[in-house]
C-alpha cells in the first residue's frame, strides 16, 4: 500500500519527534540498530553476478554484467567500473519513468566511490592488452522497492554481487572463465540527525523528516573510502566522528553476518 | 548468437522436453512489493518479471486527464542485465512498442469510468528475460491489477505460438523464438476476445486458424494458473468450497 | 452468508438483478468486477473488494491533511486519488483570506465532511458541522480503505467496543484514516488493535477475536500497571 508522499501530518512528525526525545524509534529499534537484511545472489540469471537485498521493505536487485573494450583514455592500463542506478516507477508513487535525475545519480556516484575508493576491485588486473582491451564492469542498481534507506541497500548489494560475480572469458574466447577478483567489502552506513539523535538506517518516514542525511563507506580494515552529506542541516565535527564511529560498528557487523565467504 | 538446431521436434518432445501444446513451468507470487498498490512477480519458464500498479491514481499532467475515465498507462522496461548482452538503461523502440500494445491490451478489460480524471499506472520489469517477455508481463499485469482492487470485465490471459518443423506450437523458448518460422503472441479476456495479437514470421491462413486455436488452449490453461493464484492467497482460515459455486463463463472462439 | 473468493469475470448469478456493488451485468450474467470476498444477500450479490481506493462520497466524514493553501482555499489531502478543496467560506468562522494559514497551514490534520462531489470529480469539503475540527495532538494511523467497514462495525459496533475496553477518544474516517487520542499506551493499544482488525478484517467471528486479543493485551498492561505500583510503594 502505498504512502502518500506529499505532506507529513505535524501531529505525526511530532509523535516521532517525542519519541526520539525519550530515545525511541517508531518500529521500537534502537538507534543504531539496522532492520532486518536478506541477501540472496544469483537471482539476475543472465547477469555475471547479481544480488536481491532487502533491508527492511526496501527491495533492491543488483546486476553485474561484464563485457570486454576499450580502457579510458587517460587510463589506459587498467579496467572499468559503471555504476548505475535506476529508481524505477513501480518502486515509490514519486518515481517517474524517464532518465536518472539527482537522486539516482547520487545513489549510483556513492556506490561507486566506495568501490572505487576501497580498491575492491583490482583494476589493474582488469587489463587485457594496454591501451587496447580491457574487462568493463557494469554495476546495474535496480531499485524495486522503496522502504527507505536506499543507498545502504544499495551498497550492500554492489557488493554481494560482485562477491559471485565471474568474468566471461570463454564467452569472448579469452580464456577460462574464473571468479572477479574482489578483495574489500566496503558498505555504505547512512544515518540522519534528528532531534538532537543520530540514527542509523532511517526507515521511510523517518528519511523525510531528516535535515540531514550523512552516509560513510567503510572497508574491511575499518578505513574510510567515501563519504556523502545529502540535505541543508549542517553538522558538528562530533557528530561526523560519531557517524564514522557507529558506520564502522555497523558495517563490520553486516559484513560479518552476510558478506564474509 | 548459438546456432540454429537441426531439429526442433524430436518423437514429438521439442529441445526443453514439452509437448506442442505445453507450457513451460510457471511460479506466481501476489504482492511482493508493498509501496504499489497491487504487484506480482512471476517465472515463467527462465523469465523472472515482476509487475507492479499503481492507482487509480492523480494524473499529471493535467492537460492528459480524460474528464470522463482513467487513464491506462502501460510501461514494459527490461533489465540492464536482463539479456546477455547488456542493454543500455532507457526507452527503446521496441519497448515503446510493446508499452503500447500493453495498454491496448488492458484498455477494454478496465472499468475506466469509475474513476474520471486519474491514471492506472502499468509498470513490467524484466529482471532475467528467456522469450516471451510480453506476454509473461501481460499475465502477471492481469495479477497486479487485481491486487490492486481495480474493477475490471475479466483477467487477460497470454501466451505466445509459433511453427517449428512445420508444427504449430505453445509458448515459444528461446531457439524456438529465435530460428522459427512464426512468433504469435496472442492475450484472451473472458469469452474468447483478443485484446492484444501481433505476428512476426509467415503462416498459411489455415496455419494461422490453427495457431489461434492453439493460442486459445494456451490462455485458458494460463487463465486457470492466475486465478489459482488468486485463490491460494487467501486460503488461509478460508477453503474454496469444493462445489464451486462461481464458474468461469465459457468463451466461445466466434463470439 | 457463505463467504467466496471472487475474481473479476468470475459469474455470480444468473439473475441480473441481484447485481450489486463488485459486479457488472454482461449478457444475461452477473459477474464479478473486483478481486475479493463473495457477498451473497437476500437481493443482491456483492463482491467485497480486498483492496482498493477511498473514492469520496457526499456527507462522509474524513481525516484530512492540508497540503496547499492557495487563493481563498485549503488544498486537503484525503487519502484518495482525489484532492479535497476547504474554501475559505467552509471555516468555522468568518476569516480574512489574507492570512489562512494563521487559521490552518501545511501539514494540519482536520476532522471534516465532504460536502459535494461534482461530476467532475471535484470535492468540496467543509468544516462547518457538529464535530468538525483541527486536529491539535493524539496520532493518525492509516489502514486499508476497504477494511473501514470492520473497523466501525454494524451500527458502529465495533468502534464502540474498541473505544470502551480501550479507553481513548478515537475518531473513524471513511477514508481509511483513524484519529486517537488518549494516553501513550491506550494509543499504542488503539493502534494495534485497528491494525489486527485490518489483519483479519475477512475472518469470520471477528468481534470475538477482537475481544480476546484485548483481554489478552490487557493482562500484559495489568502486569505493567502493578509492576509500577510495586515501585511506588
Amino acid at each position: 500500500m502505498q504512502m502518500s508522499d506529499d505532506v507529513m501530518a505535524e501531529i505525526h512528525r511530532d509523535y516521532l519527534f517525542n519519541l526520539v526525545l525519550k530515545g525511541e524509534r517508531d518500529d521500537g529499534r534502537a538507534f543504531d540498530e539496522f532492520r532486518d537484511i536478506s541477501i540472496e545472489t544469483g537471482v539476475a540469471g543472465m547477469a555475471e553476478g547479481s544480488a536481491l537485498v532487502t533491508l527492511g521493505d526496501t527491495q533492491i536487485l543488483v546486476g553485474i554484467k561484464i563485457q570486454p573494450g576499450e580502457p579510458f583514455p587517460d587510463t589506459p592500463d587498467v579496467g572499468v567500473i559503471i555504476t548505475n542506478a535506476e529508481l524505477i516507477p513501480m518502486a515509490s508513487p514519486e518515481y517517474e519513468a524517464g532518465p536518472p535525475r539527482e537522486g539516482a545519480i547520487e545513489i549510483a556516484r556513492v556506490v561507486d566511490r566506495g568501490i572505487r575508493e576501497s580498491k575492491a576491485i583490482d583494476l589493474e588486473k582488469l587489463c587485457m592488452i594496454e591501451g587496447e582491451k580491457v574487462w568493463i564492469i557494469f554495476i546495474d542498481i535496480h531499485v524495486l522497492n522503496n522502504g527507505g534507506n536506499i543507498i545502504d541497500a544499495a551498497s550492500i548489494g554492489s557488493i554481494a554481487a560482485l562477491l559471485n560475480t565471474t568474468l566471461p572469458a570463454e564467452r569472448y574466447g579469452l580464456g577460462e572463465d574464473s571468479p572477479l577478483p574482489v578483495r574489500d567489502i566496503p558498505i555504505a552506513i547512512t544515518a540522519i540527525e534528528f532531534g538532537g539523535e543520530l540514527i542509523l538506517d532511517p526507515s521511510l518516514e523517518e528519511g523525510k523528516l531528516a535535515g540531514t542525511v550523512y552516509t560513510v563507506i567503510t572497508n574491511s580494515d575499518n578505513g574510510i573510502s567515501g563519504m556523502q552529506k545529502s540535505g541543508v542541516e549542517p553538522l558538528t565535527i562530533d557528530q561526523v566522528m560519531r557517524v564514522v564511529d557507529m558506520a564502522g560498528t555497523a558495517a563490520a557487523k553486516i559484513r560479518e553476518k552476510f558478506l564474509e565467504v | 548468437m548459438s546456432e540454429k538446431p537441426e531439429h526442433f521436434i524430436i518423437d514429438g518432445k521439442r529441445l526443453d522436453g514439452r509437448r506442442v501444446d505445453e507450457l513451460r513451468s510457471v511460479k506466481i507470487k501476489l504482492s511482493p512489493l508493498d509501496r504499489a498498490d497491487g504487484s506480482c512477480y512471476i517465472e515463467w519458464g527462465r523469465n523472472k518479471i515482476m509487475a507492479a500498479v499503481y492507482g487509480p491514481r492523480e494524473l499529471h499532467p493535467r492537460h492528459r486527464q480524460n474528464m470522463t475515465k482513467a487513464v491506462v498507462q502501460y510501461r514494459y522496461n527490461m533489465a540492464a542485465f536482463s539479456v546477455s548482452d547488456r542493454i543500455r538503461p532507457g526507452h527503446s523502440r521496441r519497448s515503446i512498442e510493446i508499452s503500447k500494445v500493453g495498454r491496448d491490451a488492458f484498455e477494454y478489460v478496465v472499468f475506466t469510468k469509475f474513476f474520471p480524471k486519474t491514471a492506472i499506472d502499468v509498470f513490467i520489469e524484466v529482471l532475467q528475460a528467456d522469450a516471451g517477455t510480453r506476454t509473461a508481463g501481460i499475465n502477471a499485469a492481469s495479477l497486479a491489477l487485481a491486487d490492486a482492487g481495480i474493477p475490471m470485465r475479466g483477467l487477460v490471459s497470454a501466451c505466445a505460438v509459433g511453427k517449428v518443423d512445420g508444427e504449430i506450437v505453445l509458448d515459444l523458448m528461446k531457439e524456438e523464438d529465435n530460428f522459427g518460422e512464426a512468433d504469435v503472441p496472442v492475450a484472451m479476456a473472458a469469452g474468447g476476445k483478443i485484446t492484444h495479437l501481433q505476428m512476426d514470421g509467415h503462416l498459411t491462413r489455415d496455419e494461422f486458424y490453427e495457431a489461434l486455436k492453439l493460442a486459445k488452449i494456451g490462455c485458458d490453461k494460463v487463465y486457470k494458473l492466475q486465478r489459482q493464484a488468486l485463490i491460494e492467497k487467501y486460503s488461509g482460515d478460508y477453503a474454496e468450497n469444493g462445489e464451486d459455486a462461481i464458474t468461469q463463463s465459457e468463451g466461445d472462439a466466434d463470439e | 452468508m457463505e463467504r467466496n473468493i471472487a475474481i473479476p469475470g468470475d459469474v455470480v448469478s444468473d439473475n441480473i438483478k441481484m447485481s450489486g456493488s463488485g459486479t457488472y451485468v454482461h449478457g444475461d450474467t452477473v459477474r464479478a468486477s473486483v478481486y475479493g470476498l463473495l457477498n451473497v444477500g437476500e437481493r443482491y450479490i456483492s463482491v467485497i473488494p480486498l483492496a482498493g481506493k477511498y473514492i469520496p462520497c457526499a456527507s462522509d466524514r474524513v481525516i484530512g491533511i492540508i497540503t496547499e493553501v492557495v487563493y481563498s482555499n485549503w488544498i486537503v489531502d484525503i487519502n484518495s486519488p482525489y484532492e479535497g478543496l476547504l474554501h475559505i467560506s467552509q471555516y468555522p468562522r468568518r476569516i480574512d483570506s489574507e492570512n489562512m494559514s494563521k487559521y490552518l497551514k501545511v501539514g494540519d490534520c482536520i476532522l471534516t465532511m465532504v460536502a459535494s462531489v461534482d461530476a467532475g470529480m471535484k470535492v468540496e469539503l467543509t468544516l462547518r458541522e457538529k464535530e468538525l475540527r483541527v486536529l491539535s495532538n493524539g496520532r493518525i494511523v492509516t489502514i486499508n480503505p476497504t477494511k473501514m467497514p470492520r473497523v466501525i462495525g454494524r451500527n458502529g459496533s465495533m468502534i464502540r467496543l474498541l473505544k470502551s475496553e480501550i479507553g481513548c477518544n478515537m475518531f473513524v474516517g471513511q477514508n481509511g484514516r483513524i484519529w486517537i487520542n488518549g494516553s501513550d499506551d491506550c494509543i499504542d493499544l488503539a493502534i494495534q488493535t485497528v491494525k489486527y482488525i485490518e489483519d483479519n478484517a475477512h475472518t469470520p467471528g471477528l468481534t470475538e477475536r477482537v475481544q480476546a486479543f484485548l483481554k489478552a493485551k490487557e493482562k500484559t498492561r495489568y502486569g505493567k500497571v502493578h509492576e509500577s505500583r510495586n515501585d511506588e510503594e
